[in-house]
């Protein structure tokens, strides 16, 4: 072959050389896979590709011209290299994104969750507000002595005041406590004021209709000290139902009758279905009843040996269930007991 | 106490609303449940008058009447006989609205035209007579408006009176209460009569022979009485209390004991032998016929009213048959007394009767009201059933009641409400309240309340009532400093809630069942002969027999609540209650009260998931559960023993838990025949049952520490061991942690096999080891020799043989 030399030779060199890499990038462009990509490596960088043959004809050019045709060559060369690998790494990339793309919404694998039961709950929510306020909690027999679950508390053999609370008898002397009060005396027979106690736990009464079942839960409370007031017995319970139910709930207190307390006060809340408009739940009062409560009777110091000119102080009796069903809507209270997991897993 | 409120205002003004009152009366102790519109009549029902009757032509039962209604002459068919010409009857108008939601049109009945309706006082729903046309009083305005004719628009207050207030249990009662809380003035009934007869002394008589139980008999005689049909005004106000009317004579001791509170017991005089009264304690075993037809069996404690022979009436709670007032009774005697409370008490309980009378004697009637009743009752009954009154009055009467003196002291009583209430106002709220006052010295008032206020005996009651009358909401609120007192908090109780949060965070959730059981539980535990499970407490008077007995174990409960909610369609369950069983105890006043934590798993381990399978679970599963609640409890050491304490798991798939000595609880798969006595249909269910204070005592031992541990590298070898089907896994644990010692930092088991290659009765059990020094980098060769021995050891003790591959 004859040697081809002058400014000619290396215009046309350069010429192809920049030919090749228009047409690679803009080949390069419309590349999809990477099996299609390999290719066009193999057809412009390969040992026998394009730039390889351009390169082998370097031969061609004269001494003085083959530095500058080398030094593009390359520049070529490695914007060809570049692109490449930018169109390899986009390519690679959405391949692994749709290798790992999943459905968010199938379900996660969840450890199975129990539930606790909602009186359970409320119970100790109860507990803690009154702990929290310095008050300890104490426990005791549900099956007890007639003494401590009516006579020590001011309700004598023969008095009407019994009727108040249907009772199961387990002997003439033995009850199922009938309320969580016999705690007050259990706990004042064996401590000295200052006394600050709640008990809560289970209580019985043969009752049982729509409304009431024969086995329900309350949390007693009981303050003695020096100096207590009736006040103190309004902020106390106000400040419990503001705990529990939001500072925005009303509330009252009514008087009302207790063998154990005088004065005895009912306390209601604002109806939380009809907000104190009056509807079937409540009556049309527009309130429910939520806890009894009232000072201490003198009566019963003298049962414990506490002496009621120097000592004062108040008692009060919630009922769970009641709270439980204001709490969270329930208008059934069977519902609470039949343990029914369509009821429990709400919870 | 149901009351009409146009009643009520007879004996005090009220000039607010019936809501109003309702509030006042509700937030001074008398909750007023329930109050009900009343006499809501349909203004098309008018007050016609019957100009003529005669018969329809093509109906017997059946008249024609012509009524005049104001201002038009109407036919109207009338199917009662009672209607006559000349009578005022109410009638219903085209468009007027029943109850019951009938609406009343022009129609033909049998041909005949019918412009209206005549209506009886049930169609109203004034009463619920339905003996005929209501026949209205003479004097009232033809075409008026029914109800402004009769005054019908009222209300009903349905009051619920607490045990302390039996003066309250009558509408003079509660007029005198709104007369205190309103400052209107009370006025009472006024008495006056002709007393025409005989003297009552000439006639009759009366002995008291017990003056505890009736410290108080007084009675009056009337003469030639005429029974008949109370009038409208004293039917309908014994209907709105919930009060049956019989005739004139019977209404008007039930309308006095409702108006005052007084119970009253009028007798036939001509029925008491000797014409006389007799007031004693029955006869042991003798027998009596109440009222209410029912044969009594009486004893020494019931007081009882006597003729000249024998008992007519159970003194204070129900009279007899014998002497009721009858068709025939002509002359009355009225009894009107006041009898011990707890004789009336004692005396209706072991009877089983809770009459009006017997009620109000109970909780107290005002002793000093008696004459006032009687003297009520005798007028209305000259009144209502004509007669004569006999002279005078028979009053017992031996030992005049005086009412306590209390002194009330205005300081304490301000500290102890907390409130500064002034003495002045003190006074004034007492004085409402019909107290005698006087000032004994400056800071105390000497106070005497009215004889009917029998629940005021102390300076406590004082204090309720002054601040009933101030009002508990005029009273701060105020915050008592707690003082921190002796105190040991029950461990039960952070046990409760750990057990609690580590179940629920297995997958348990808590139920809560009752605690009286039915005695077949025992037998649908297949409890043996002795098994504390039959050692119940029964109750004497339960509910029913599925509630008769306390629960002697946790299982029955949750037996029925998985039984229910497989019912349900929810065949996995995972339960637990915390709670107490109870056990009879003979020897002690009271019986055992154990706390008890119990679970059941059933069906599937997990439900079947997009991303699992699911199998059936067993004894693994409930193992694991109680390791997880041991070992978050900080148990450890804990061991298991082919053991149980109840009968109700399968043979071989049992275990106990222990600590050392203490059986913390056993636990195992339930015996099929067992589910099946208690039918639940499920193909596996496992229980756990712990015993709380054995648990408590446990971890009372068992303080958790922390282990170090070492930081130089650890060493793993595996060993494969074929060894006998029998032999169990935790010995070869063991003796691999005593032969490798200290070096051995923990022991895994990885892979149980079975599998015919290995032959019949045969298992491999393979471990990994962890090898660990504190003190160093192990030497290889040291733990190969140590290896070594653990192996041979383990051959040795088990007969086992090392797995190839």
């Amino acid at each position: 072959m004859l040697k081809q030399t002058g400014p000619k030779n290396i215009m046309i060199m350069k010429q192809k050389l920049l030919e090749i890499r228009d047409r690679a990038l803009s080949e390069l462009d419309s590349i999809r896979d990477l099996d299609a990509l390999e290719k066009f490596r193999i057809e412009y960088l390969g040992k026998k590709g394009q730039i390889t043959s351009l390169m082998k004809q370097l031969g061609s050019l004269t001494k003085e011209e083959r530095p500058a045709f080398g030094k593009l060559a390359n520049e070529v060369k490695n914007g060809i290299i570049n692109s490449l690998e930018k169109a390899i790494g986009e390519l690679k990339g959405k391949e692994a994104d749709e290798k790992e793309l999943i459905d968010i919404t199938l379900p996660g694998r969840a450890p199975l969750r129990g539930h606790l039961h909602p009186i359970d709950q409320v119970n100790s929510e109860i507990c803690s507000i009154f702990v929290k306020m310095g008050y300890s909690i104490v426990k005791g027999p549900n099956i007890e002595l007639d003494y401590y679950n009516f006579e020590a508390l001011n309700f004598p053999k023969d008095h009407p005041a019994r009727d108040m609370q249907d009772t199961f008898y387990v002997s003439e002397n033995v009850v199922l406590r009938t309320h969580t009060s016999p705690m007050q005396i259990r706990t004042m027979e064996k401590q000295k004021p200052p006394v600050s106690i709640i008990a809560p736990g289970k209580v019985y009464r043969s009752d049982s209709d729509v409304s009431h079942t024969p086995m329900f839960h309350q949390v007693e409370g009981l303050l003695v000290d020096r100096g207590v007031t009736f006040g103190d017995l309004k902020g106390t319970l106000t400040s419990f139902i503001h705990h529990f139910f939001g500072s925005d709930v009303k509330l009252r207190f009514r008087p009302s009758f207790f063998p154990f307390t005088e004065p005895s006060a009912e306390v209601d809340i604002q109806c939380v279905i009809c907000r104190g408009k009056g509807c079937r739940t409540c009556s049309n009062s527009g309130w429910q009843e939520i806890l009894g409560s009232g000072m201490v009777d003198p009566g019963v110091y003298g049962f414990v040996g506490y002496d009621p000119e120097v000592y004062s102080g108040f008692a009060f009796g919630i009922g769970i269930e009641r709270m439980a069903m204001h709490k969270y809507g329930i208008n059934d209270i069977q519902l609470l007991f039949k343990n029914d997991m369509r009821f429990l897993k709400q919870f | 106490m149901k009351l009409s409120l146009n009643w009520l205002k007879e004996y005090v003004d009220i000039d607010i609303t019936p809501q109003e009152l309702s509030h006042i009366l509700t937030m001074a102790g008398l909750e007023v449940e329930e109050l009900e519109r009343l006499g809501d009549i349909s203004d098309r029902v008018i007050v016609a008058k019957v100009l003529s009757v005669e018969k329809h032509p093509k109906a017997d039962r059946l008249s024609l009447c012509n009524v005049d209604t104001g201002n038009s002459r109407v036919q109207v068919v009338c199917g009662a006989s009672n209607v006559k010409a000349g009578d005022l009857v109410p009638m219903a108008l085209p468009g007027a609205e029943l109850k019951g939601g009938i609406t009343i049109k022009e129609s033909k009945l049998r041909g005949e035209f019918s412009g209206g309706m005549l209506c009886a006082e049930d169609e109203l729903g004034l009463t619920d007579d339905h003996k005929g046309v209501m026949i209205l009083p003479e004097g009232l305005v033809i075409g008026d408006r029914l109800s402004d004719a009769l005054n019908l628009e009222d209300w009903s207050f349905d009051i619920s009176l607490t045990p302390n207030r039996p003066d309250c249990a009558s509408v003079i009662g509660i007029a005198r209460e709104v007369s205190a809380l309103t400052g209107k003035k009370m006025r009472l009934p006024e008495v006056q009569y002709r007393e025409e007869g005989a003297p009552i002394n000439e006639v009759t008589s009366i002995d008291v022979n017990d003056p505890k139980g009736c410290p108080r008999y007084a009675a009056g005689m009337i003469q030639n009485v005429t029974l008949k049909t109370s009038p409208f005004w004293m039917r309908y106000r014994l209907h709105v209390s919930g009060t049956r009317s019989k005739n004139n004579i019977v209404d008007i001791s039930n309308y006095v004991l409702l108006e005052t509170g007084q119970p009253l017991h009028t007798f036939d005089y001509e029925q008491l032998k000797e014409n006389r009264i007799v007031v004693a304690r029955a006869n042991e075993g003798e027998k009596f016929h109440t009222l209410d037809g029912q044969e009594r069996t009486l004893n020494k404690e019931h007081l009882m009213i006597c003729d000249g022979e024998k008992p007519v009436g159970v003194a204070g709670i129900m009279g007899g048959l014998n002497s009721e007032i009858s068709d025939n009774t002509t002359n009355i005697l009225i009894e009107s007394a006041y009898f011990n409370p707890v004789t009336i008490r004692r005396g209706a309980k072991s009877l089983g009767i809770s009459s009006e009378a017997s009620y109000r004697f109970e909780r107290g009637v005002d002793i000093e009201g008696v004459i006032f009743a009687l003297k009520r009752a005798l007028s209305l009954s000259l009144e209502l059933a004509g007669g004569v009154v006999n002279k005078g009055i028979i009053d017992v009467y031996p030992e005049k009641y005086s009412s306590p003196e209390i002194n009330l002291r205005i300081g304490k009583t301000n500290d102890f409400l907390g409130a500064s209430i002034a003495r002045q106002e003190m006074i004034s709220f007492l004085e409402a309240l019909q107290m005698n006052v006087t000032e004994k010295d400056a800071d105390t008032l000497k106070v005497i309340p009215p004889t009917y206020r029998v629940d005021i005996e102390r300076e406590i009651d004082l204090v309720e009532e002054v601040v009933r009358m101030y009002g508990y909401d005029n009273i701060a609120e105020t915050y008592p400093a707690i003082r921190p007192s002796e105190k040991k908090e029950l461990p039960v109780l952070g046990l409760h809630d750990s057990v609690c949060d580590i179940l629920a965070g297995t997958g348990f959730s808590e139920i809560i069942t009752f605690s009286f059981v039915s005695p077949e539980s025992a037998d649908q535990l297949d409890a043996g002969e002795n098994s504390t499970i039959r050692s119940f407490v029964n109750l004497m008077n339960p509910l029913t027999t599925e509630q008769s007995v306390m629960r002697t174990s946790l299982l029955p409960g949750l037996f029925t609540s998985v039984k229910e909610n497989i019912a349900h369609g929810e065949p996995n369950l995972k339960l637990f209650e915390w709670g107490k069983i109870y056990i009879r105890d003979d020897s002690a006043e009271l019986p055992i009260e154990k706390v008890t934590l119990t679970g059941v798993m059933c069906g599937n381990y997990s439900p079947k998931k997009w991303h699992n399978e699911t199998r059936l679970v067993d004894f693994f599963d409930i193992k694991g559960v109680v390791e997880v609640l041991l070992d978050s409890l900080g148990l450890a050491g804990y061991t298991f023993e082919r053991n149980a304490l109840s009968e109700v798991y399968d043979k071989n798939v049992f275990s106990n838990f222990c600590l050392g000595d203490i059986i913390i609880g056993s636990m195992g798969r339930i015996r099929n025949d067992v589910l099946e006595k208690n039918e639940i249909k499920t193909n596996s269910l496992c229980a756990f049952e712990i015993d709380v204070e054995n648990l408590l005592k446990a971890i009372a031992l068992n303080r958790f520490k922390f282990r170090a541990f070492g930081k130089y590298p650890a060493v793993f070898r595996d060993i494969s061991i074929i060894v006998d089907k029998k032999v169990e896994s935790m010995p070869i644990n063991s003796i691999i942690q005593r032969v490798g010692s200290d070096l051995v930092e923990s022991v895994e088991l990885f892979s149980v096999f079975e599998g015919e290659k290995l032959g019949s009765g045969k298992k491999a059990l393979s471990y990994r080891i962890c090898y660990r020094s504190n003190e160093g980098t192990l030497d290889g060769e040291l733990i190969n020799r140590l290896h070594e021995k653990v192996i041979d050891s383990i051959r040795e003790e088990t007969g086992g043989t090392l797995s190839e591959g």
